[in-house]
Formats: structure tokens, C-alpha cells, sequence
């Protein structure tokens, strides 16, 4: 606990790191949105029921996106809540819609934005057949991967974009005799035609991405395992490979291995007592 | 003398098997009249009014199908004086018209009678001859019946001729009886004429029988204004004309023709009887202008309206009616609409109408204009409801942007078209008086409510039907207790399920009953708005139309209602019953969310989200958590039933998304006041650790100083000593 790294941080950002003024306002908020009834037990035991929750993943439900959203445990704990919640149909062997999925986002966050489900859709399904119907398994670590990192994701769409285009964002254009526009459109050619981008290429640009950027990233030791197998990758392939890796889904730690997904005796066991 | 009847059916051959046919001699036997009595024999003379000729026996017709009975015969009138042709009320043995020239059974009676044809100079024409004594005994009346002749002879030297018969012949054109110019009764039944023609001169003729030709036009009949009867029967006659100047024809007989309509009688203004069966007669008119007309038979024809024939009930003088044989005669209707229409007639389709009848008629007419009354007020508003319940629809659509704005133009004029039946939403059944008086006795089940051009409130006996958002408003009325509690079902249809929700407090308090509810373009597209229906009281059914409800689509929204509404005990969902499994699935799909929503959540948290009702059953459940189980009462058990069966599943709220927003925006001040309320806080603690730590930075430093400076006061004893004392009474 009292790690000189800890005390070397200067305070704020020691708090930042933490979130821990994120939980604070909110539980103070919350305390005065209720204060009649709070008050009727005890304001000790609000605080001390407020942080158990949180610790325990369970601060989430039913609460605003903006929130949710708003620190990577409640990411975590949120992906967690639903896979609790929803094993059961994962179980059952249904395979729904991307609209159903995001009903039942719903479900447990009233205000959860329709954009991410589709991104997350995006990954399972590779094309934009969007009324195809996936398994539980699928979205969840897809969705898993889109919501955790969606920061990160996107500044990695762009790079892909970059890279596409043939503009690395790492060296230097050297324009050469013929016009520069001339230049670009028999690259852009070459990089669709060969479908993606370089790996290692890419795999350069997210580790400066990673370094200099705060937000939550997957261990760039595991992103470099994901792209070393291949040669060139698209976007989307990255993505799907980042969504079945096993490492990252245990380095986030919000939902068990692919292959006890369907398994919580705990819960399994409230569920033969209803 | 004779009784009043129609004539029969003319269609069947005029006499007997022919006879034995005689040879070529070409001896011809005058028949007579068999049945008259010498006396009554007509004589020739000057004054033809008293002739009586005999009895022509008309039979019925010879096809199986017909059941008149025998007709009677007829009368008519020649001239100022009555000729009346006696009956003869046998019944025949053998089909077809019987005229008494009855050959055989009086063939032998009449001997004597010789006619010669001989072959003229020209050719193609037989001079007729008779001797001398039968021009005497005969000499008024001529018959040259069935002697194959072809064309009409030339009779010479019978000038007085007032009868001629030519029945059975086979004569193509009537020629030649030019000279007859005192004929009254020309027969040529049965022969080959295509043509009317050749009677310009015989201005006396009263009877002309020309049944069963080949005559396709009537015409040429201009002279013949004496006619009295004229009998075209069996022929091709397609139209009814030149007839208009015959104001003494009596009897017109057009059976079997092929006339598809009657007009053009004008000017017959003596003809009683008017037979027009076996026709395609499909609409009748001008008949009102036949003041004499008694009998008219349609028999055998192709009327199926009162329409085509409505001028018969304007006819003042019919008394004798048939239509068998017409489709008319098959509908439901026809009596008593016949009756009620025609006042005058005594006897349909050859029966007598009684008294009885009559009145049924009346009666039966007078339900039916009811009915039709009734109907065409119920189709009225079936229209109505119809063109407003189009214009909610399209309104509808216009919200939901699914077409453009483009059919300005077609609003407009439709919001014109449905002023007129615009109300004031106020008034109950208010559809313009159209069509006269509104029955104040609806005595059908609609009763069509509270109407305006954008929304639509209808009770249907057992079902409120609610079109357009507009709709809602009328759970703000009073209803009768009794037309309420008899609604079961509940219909929304192009309302925003959000705006139901609304409602459906006021709906639970206004219409106990209710336990089907029907959503249709609705827009329900989440599956939690679904758990806004947990507020009701009961729903025993839910409909949920595939037609603007994308949920429906989801594969598992059964089992969420299942789920989330087990404490109603469902029946049926979309119309299919709800089986064990059913449930059984849902709650496996679902129970773990229902366990941790309530389970899992912090309790501040499920008192904020299950509301003001709720908290106070909650906080009265976490006190008796403690209590003894003993202490039973009513409130204890309501309370814990009520909370019992939902605290499980009643934190699965649905805020409709503008609520969610206004509260979240509500919020963003107090978490505004939060962060800075926080942020004080951590200024405050930042600086006291930040002086904490500056604290320990120097305490060493100071610790040091603090020591030094003591033992430097201590170093010598007894300077210290007095220090001391002169600092104790320096503090007195």
C-alpha cells in the first residue's frame, strides 16, 4: 500500500489516477438527490454502503451512461454486471440482433448510446450486414473490447486511416519528382489491394500511441503478441483479434475466459431457488 | 260471360295433331264452330256488331313448366257493340291452343262445304273459289287452314269477307286481300310471314293473329286503326313500335319475342291486357300510361330490380300481375314489396291477394326501410370513423418521418372534406343530421364517442378503442359506471407508447375491468418499456401488432413480459395461450436480473428507484425484517403480498426517455454544487497534507533547534535557577 511509487505522485494526480473524486462527488451527489430517506438510516452507513458497492461492481446499475462511462473499474464493472445478468441467454443458445443486444444494454442503463452497440456489432459481424444475428459470446468480448478502450480505439482508427492512406504519421514524406496527389493514389491502391496494413508498422504506432496517451490501453506486451502473427492486418481483423485474445480479456479482468463464460455456479444456484 | 283472365301462353301449336292430310285436290272443308248453336252461327250481314264468334279456347302454354291454370278466354270489344268469344271450359286432353275448328269432331257435321283452288293464268297465284252455296251459307268467313299453301291466294268475288283463317300454312308474305276491305278477323297463325305488310286496306280489321311467324319488326299498322286485338306471339320481335296509333287495341299479346325492353306504348289507349312473357324483358316503363291496362304478364323474363318496373306502381288501373319465372320472383322481397309498392293489384301471379297478405306486406316494408335506414346511418359512420382514422394514421406517419411533407395538398383538401363532419369534441354521438332524423335509440352496439379529425374514441361494447395521441384525453371524462366496468379490452393505436404510459394511472382508476391490451403503432421499441405496464392492476392478455412495434421483433420480448409481469398470471400474449415452459424459460432467462436488481443494489439506491408508494412498504419491511414473523394483520400481509410478489422485479422501472432527460438535467446542478463542494474538500486536505509533509520536512530541523536551545538554558545551573524563579514572579 504504501509504495514510494504512491507517495511519489504528486496529489491530484494521485487522486486522478484513481478516480477517486470521481466516486467522491458522486457519492455526495447521490446523498443529496436522497437525502430524506438516506437520512433515516444514517449518513455512515450511506458512505459505507456506497463504497462497498463500488468495490463490489454493483455501483452501476441502473445508473446514467455518463457515469458509467466515466472510469475504467465502472467499464469493467458494468461489462461484468451484464454478463452476469444476461449468461442466461448466452446459455440458452439464442442468438439475437444487434438491436436486442442493445435492448438489453438497455435494461441496465437506460441512456446507453446505440453507436457503441454498433461499433461492437461492427467487430462481431466484419461487414455491414447489422441484422445479423450473433452469439452472446461474440458480442460480449467484442463489446467488451469497444467499450473498455473506446478512446483508444479510436485514435487507433485513425492511425489505421493514416496508414491506409499511406501517410505514416512516424517518418517523414519525402515528396519525389512526380506531383505528391499523383504520388498517393497509387498507394492508396496498393494498400487496399494488399488489405490492411503492415503489422510492425502498426505495431510502432501504438506503442508511441500508448506512451503518450493517459487513458486505458491494452498492455502493449500483449498488443505486440496479438500483431506478431501476421503480416498485415486490417483494422477490424486487429480489432477481432484484440476481442479473442485471452490475455487482454484476463488483464482487464472484467469477464472470465471464453470457456467459463457460461458458468457461475454462484449465481446458477440463486436461480434454482427463484 | 266470360270471366276476366289473361290469356294463356301462345306458344304451343294452334290445334290438333293436323289431320289426315287430304289430297291434292285441294278440297277444303270450311270448318266452323263447332260449338256454337245454329242461331248463334254468325250471319253475314250489314251489321257486323252482332256477330258472335265462336269460342276460341286459349290453352296454357304447352311446356311442363308452366302451372297457369286454364285461361278463360277473352273479351273485347268490335265497334260500339260487345263480341264476346264464349269459353269453352274443357280441359283439353292434348297440348297447345285448341281453336274449336275442330277438324275431325266436326269435320263430318259440316260436309258439304267445297272450295276449289284452281291454278290462275299467273303462275305463282291460286285463285280461291268456293261454290255458290257456301259463299251463301258461309259467306262471311273463310278458312284455308293447313292447306300447305305458300303464298295467299287471290280470292276473287268475296268482297263481304269479314273472317279469314290461314292458320298452318306456310305463307311468307300476306298478299293479295287487298280487295277484302270489310275483313274484322285475319288468322294467320302458324305460317312463315317475315313481314307485316299488305294491310294497308283493311281499315276494319279488329283481330289480327299473327302468332308464331317470322316477323321481326312491327310495322305497316297504320291503317289498321280499328285493331282490337293483335297477337304477335312467337315471333323475332326485338322492339315494340309503330303500335302508338292503335287507341282501340285491347289485347297486344308479344309472348315469346325477343323484346329486352318495354317503352313506346303511349296512344294505346284502350289495351287492358298486355302479354309480354316469355321475353328478355329487363326493365318496363311507360306503362303508367296505359290508362285501360288490368293485366300485365311478365311471366318468363328477365326483370330482377323493382327498379325496372317502377312505373307499374304509378299505373292506376293494373289489377293482374305476373312475374314467375323472372329473378325477381326469387328475392327475399319481392311479395311485400310488389304489394306495398302496387296498392291496386288484386291478384299476383294469378292468385288473389288477401287482406292478410297485404298487411304483412306493409309490414315487412316498413322493417325493411328501417333496416336500410339503420344500415346507411351505420355505414355513415363506419366512413367517418374510417376517413378520421386515415387521417391519424397519416399524421402518424408524418411524426414518425416516414413520409415526407410533400401531400400538403392532399391534407388540405382532406381536412376540408372532414370539416363538415368535425365536432366540438364535447358532445357525445354528434354526427351531422344527414339523413334526416338521427334514431336517438342506437340500438346497434357502436356507439360512436367524442369525434374530431385528429383523434378517435370509440366503445365497442366490451373495447375501448383509442386512435391518435389526441385519444388520451378522454380517460379525463366521466364515464358511466356502467360502460366502464364492461370494458375488458383497451386498444391504442398511433399513440407514442410513452404518452400511454402516462395515462395509465388514470386508466387503472377509469376502466377497473380492463384486462386485453391492445398496442398497434405504437412504437414500442425497448423492452423496458415494458415494465411501465407492472403499474396496472391486471392484465390477463396483451396484443402487441407487429405494425409499428419494432419489439416485436426481439426474439425474446415474450419472455421479458412473462418475466417482468409474472405477478399478473398472464393468459395469453399476440393471441397464443401461455404455457408453463413459457414462464419457465423466462424465469430462467431472467430471473438472475431480477436477483440482482434487488438483491444487489444498495438499499439507498432501490428506495430512490422504487418511488414515493413503494418506499414507504420498504421502509416498513426493513423494519419488521427484525420483528417476529408472529404478528399478523392485514396491512402487514397486503403490504408484504404487494411488495412480495414485485420487490423482486419492481426496480425494472421504465422512465419514458424526456422524464430520464429532465431528471438528469435536474441533476446537473447538484452535481455541479458536488464537484465544487469536493474539490474544496480536497483543496482543504492537499493543503493540510501539504503541510503535513512540510511539517515532517522540518520537524527534524526544528527537534534539533528546540534541544539545542535547551540544554544552551541549562548549561549553567545557577543561572538557570534565578532565570526560573524570576520567571514565576514575573507571572504573578
Amino acid at each position: 500500500m504504501l509504495s514510494p511509487e504512491r507517495l511519489a505522485l504528486p496529489d491530484y494526480e494521485y487522486l486522478a489516477q484513481r478516480h477517486v473524486l470521481t466516486y467522491m462527488e458522486d457519492a455526495v451527489c447521490q446523498l443529496l438527490e436522497n437525502k430524506e430517506d438516506i437520512s433515516q438510516y444514517g449518513i455512515a452507513r450511506f458512505f459505507t454502503e456506497y463504497f462497498n458497492s463500488v468495490c463490489q461492481g454493483t455501483h452501476i446499475l441502473f445508473r446514467e451512461f455518463s457515469f458509467i462511462q466515466a472510469t475504467p473499474h465502472n467499464r469493467a464493472s458494468f461489462l461484468r454486471a451484464f454478463w452476469r445478468c444476461f449468461r442466461t441467454v448466452g446459455k440458452n443458445g439464442d442468438l439475437l440482433t444487434m438491436r436486442e443486444y442493445h435492448c438489453l444494454l438497455q435494461l441496465l442503463c437506460p441512456d446507453f448510446p446505440l453507436e457503441l452497440t454498433q461499433k461492437a456489432a461492427r467487430i462481431v459481424l466484419m461487414d455491414d450486414a447489422m441484422d445479423c444475428l450473433m452469439s452472446f459470446s461474440d458480442f460480449l468480448f467484442a463489446f467488451q473490447i469497444q467499450f473498455y478502450y473506446s478512446e483508444f480505439l479510436e485514435s487507433v482508427a485513425a492511425i489505421y486511416q493514416d496508414l491506409l492512406s499511406g501517410k505514416n504519421p512516424n517518418t517523414v514524406i519525402v515528396p519525389t519528382s512526380s506531383s505528391g496527389q499523383h504520388r498517393q493514389r497509387p498507394t492508396l491502391g496498393e494498400a487496399s489491394m494488399l488489405e490492411g496494413v503492415e503489422a510492425s508498422l502498426f505495431y510502432q504506432c501504438l506503442e508511441n500511441l500508448c506512451d503518450r496517451h493517459k487513458y486505458s490501453c491494452p498492455p502493449p506486451a500483449l498488443v505486440k503478441e496479438v500483431l506478431s502473427n501476421v503480416q498485415r492486418l486490417t483494422f477490424y481483423g486487429f480489432l477481432v483479434a484484440l476481442s479473442k485474445h485471452h490475455g487482454i480479456n484476463q488483464a482487464l479482468g472484467a469477464l472470465p475466459d471464453k470457456g467459463d463464460l457460461m458458468h457461475d455456479p454462484a449465481l446458477d444456484e440463486e436461480l434454482e431457488r427463484l | 260471360m266470360a270471366a276476366d283472365s289473361g290469356l294463356g301462353d301462345e306458344g304451343p301449336p294452334h290445334g290438333r295433331a293436323p289431320p289426315e292430310h287430304t289430297p291434292a285436290a285441294f278440297s277444303i272443308r270450311l270448318v266452323s264452330f263447332p260449338h256454337l248453336r245454329p242461331a248463334e252461327v254468325p250471319n253475314c250481314g250489314p251489321t257486323w256488331e252482332s256477330i258472335r264468334l265462336s269460342e276460341i279456347l286459349l290453352l296454357p302454354a304447352a311446356s311442363p313448366k308452366s302451372r297457369w291454370p286454364q285461361a278463360e278466354g277473352y273479351k273485347f270489344r268490335a265497334g260500339p257493340a260487345e263480341v264476346e268469344f264464349k269459353l269453352n271450359k274443357e280441359t283439353p286432353s292434348f297440348p297447345g291452343r285448341l281453336l274449336q275448328h275442330d277438324l275431325e269432331r266436326n269435320y263430318s257435321s259440316r260436309q258439304g262445304d267445297h272450295i276449289n283452288l284452281v291454278s290462275s293464268s299467273m303462275p305463282s297465284f291460286p285463285i280461291l273459289q268456293r261454290s255458290s252455296e257456301e259463299k251463301i251459307l258461309y259467306s262471311d268467313r273463310l278458312t284455308l287452314e293447313r292447306q300447305k299453301l305458300t303464298v295467299c291466294p287471290i280470292i276473287d268475288g268475296e268482297e263481304h269477307l269479314r273472317l279469314l283463317n290461314f292458320q298452318h300454312n306456310f305463307i311468307t308474305r300476306i298478299q293479295n286481300i287487298s280487295n277484302l276491305q270489310r275483313l274484322i278477323f285475319l288468322d294467320l297463325y302458324d305460317n312463315q310471314i317475315e313481314e307485316i305488310s299488305g294491310l294497308s286496306t283493311l281499315r276494319s280489321l279488329r283481330v289480327l293473329l299473327l302468332g308464331k311467324n317470322r316477323i321481326k319488326k312491327i310495322s305497316n299498322l297504320e291503317n289498321l286503326k280499328s285493331l282490337d286485338v293483335l297477337d304477335l306471339h312467337g315471333n323475332q320481335i326485338t322492339k315494340i313500335e309503330n303500335v302508338n296509333h292503335l287507341c282501340d287495341l285491347r289485347v297486344l299479346n308479344l309472348a315469346r319475342n325477343l323484346l329486352s325492353h318495354v317503352d313506346n306504348l303511349n296512344g294505346l289507349d284502350s289495351l287492358t291486357e298486355l302479354n309480354l312473357r316469355h321475353n328478355q324483358i329487363t326493365f318496363v316503363r311507360d306503362v303508367d300510361n296505359l290508362p285501360c291496362l288490368q293485366r300485365l304478364f311478365l311471366s318468363f323474363n328477365n326483370i330482377s330490380t323493382f327498379e325496372s318496373v317502377c312505373c307499374l306502381a304509378d299505373s292506376t288501373s293494373l289489377s293482374d300481375i305476373t312475374f314467375d319465372g323472372n329473378p325477381i320472383a326469387q328475392e327475399s322481397w319481392y311479395k311485400h314489396t310488389i304489394l306495398q309498392n302496387m296498392m291496386q293489384l288484386r291478384q299476383l301471379d294469378m292468385k288473389r291477394i288477401t287482406e292478410e297478405e297485404r298487411r304483412m306486406a306493409s309490414v315487412v316494408a316498413k322493417k325493411e326501410e328501417e333496416k336500410k335506414r339503420e344500415s346507411h346511418k351505420q355505414s355513415l359512420l363506419k366512413e367517418k370513423k374510417r376517413l378520421i382514422i386515415n387521417n391519424v394514421a397519416r399524421k402518424w406517419d408524418l411524426q414518425q418521418h416516414r413520409i415526407t411533407n410533400i401531400a400538403t395538398n392532399q391534407d388540405g383538401k382532406d381536412s376540408d372534406s372532414q370539416d363538415h363532419c368535425q365536432n366540438d369534441g364535447s358532445t357525445i354521438s354528434a354526427f351531422p343530421e344527414e339523413t334526416g332524423s338521427l334514431d336517438s335509440g342506437l340500438t346497434s352496439a357502436l356507439q360512436g364517442l367524442s369525434v374530431t379529425d385528429t383523434h378517435l374514441v370509440e366503445v365497442d361494447g366490451d373495447t375501448l378503442s383509442l386512435y391518435g395521441s389526441g385519444a388520451l384525453e378522454c380517460l379525463d371524462r366521466n364515464w358511466s359506471v356502467q360502460t366502464a366496468g364492461m370494458v375488458t379490452t383497451v386498444s391504442f393505436t398511433f399513440i407514442e407508447f410513452d404518452e400511454i404510459v402516462q395515462v395509465l394511472p388514470k386508466l387503472k382508476i377509469k376502466f377497473p375491468n380492463s384486462l386485453h391490451l391492445k398496442f398497434k403503432e405504437t412504437n414500442l421499441v425497448m423492452l423496458q418499456q415494458f415494465n411501465a405496464l407492472a403499474e396496472l392492476r391486471r392484465v390477463d392478455q396483451l396484443t402487441v401488432d407487429p405494425q409499428g412495434n419494432p419489439v416485436v421483433n426481439f426474439t425474446l420480448w415474450k419472455y421479458y413480459v412473462l418475466f417482468r409481469l409474472s405477478h399478473f398470471n398472464m393468459q395469453k400474449i399476440n393471441g397464443t395461450e401461455v404455457t408453463q415452459n413459457d414462464m419457465i424459460m423466462a424465469e430462467r432467462l431472467f430471473g438472475i436480473l431480477a436477483h440482482v436488481a434487488s438483491s444487489e443494489l444498495p438499499q439507498y439506491h432501490l428506495i430512490s428507484i422504487l418511488g414515493d408508494a413503494r418506499k414507504k412498504q420498504f421502509r416498513y419491511l426493513l423494519e419488521t425484517k427484525g420483528k417476529k414473523p408472529g404478528i399478523v394483520n392485514e396491512e402487514n400481509n397486503d403490504s408484504k403480498r404487494l411488495v412480495g410478489e414485485s420487490t423482486n422485479r419492481a426496480t425494472l422501472n421504465y422512465t419514458t426517455r424526456d422524464f430520464y432527460n429532465e431528471k438528469l438535467e435536474e441533476i446537473k446542478e447538484k452535481k455541479k454544487f458536488c464537484k465544487m463542494y469536493i474539490e474544496d474538500l480536497v483543496k482543504e486536505a492537499t493543503e493540510i497534507n501539504m503541510k503535513n509533509e512540510a511539517l515532517q520536512k522540518l520537524w527534524p530541523q526544528m527537534f534539533i533547534e528546540l534541544v539545542r536551545d535547551a540544554v544552551m538554558e541549562i548549561r549553567n545551573k545557577n543561572s538557570y535557577m534565578k532565570l526560573c524563579l524570576q520567571q514565576i514572579t514575573d507571572q504573578k
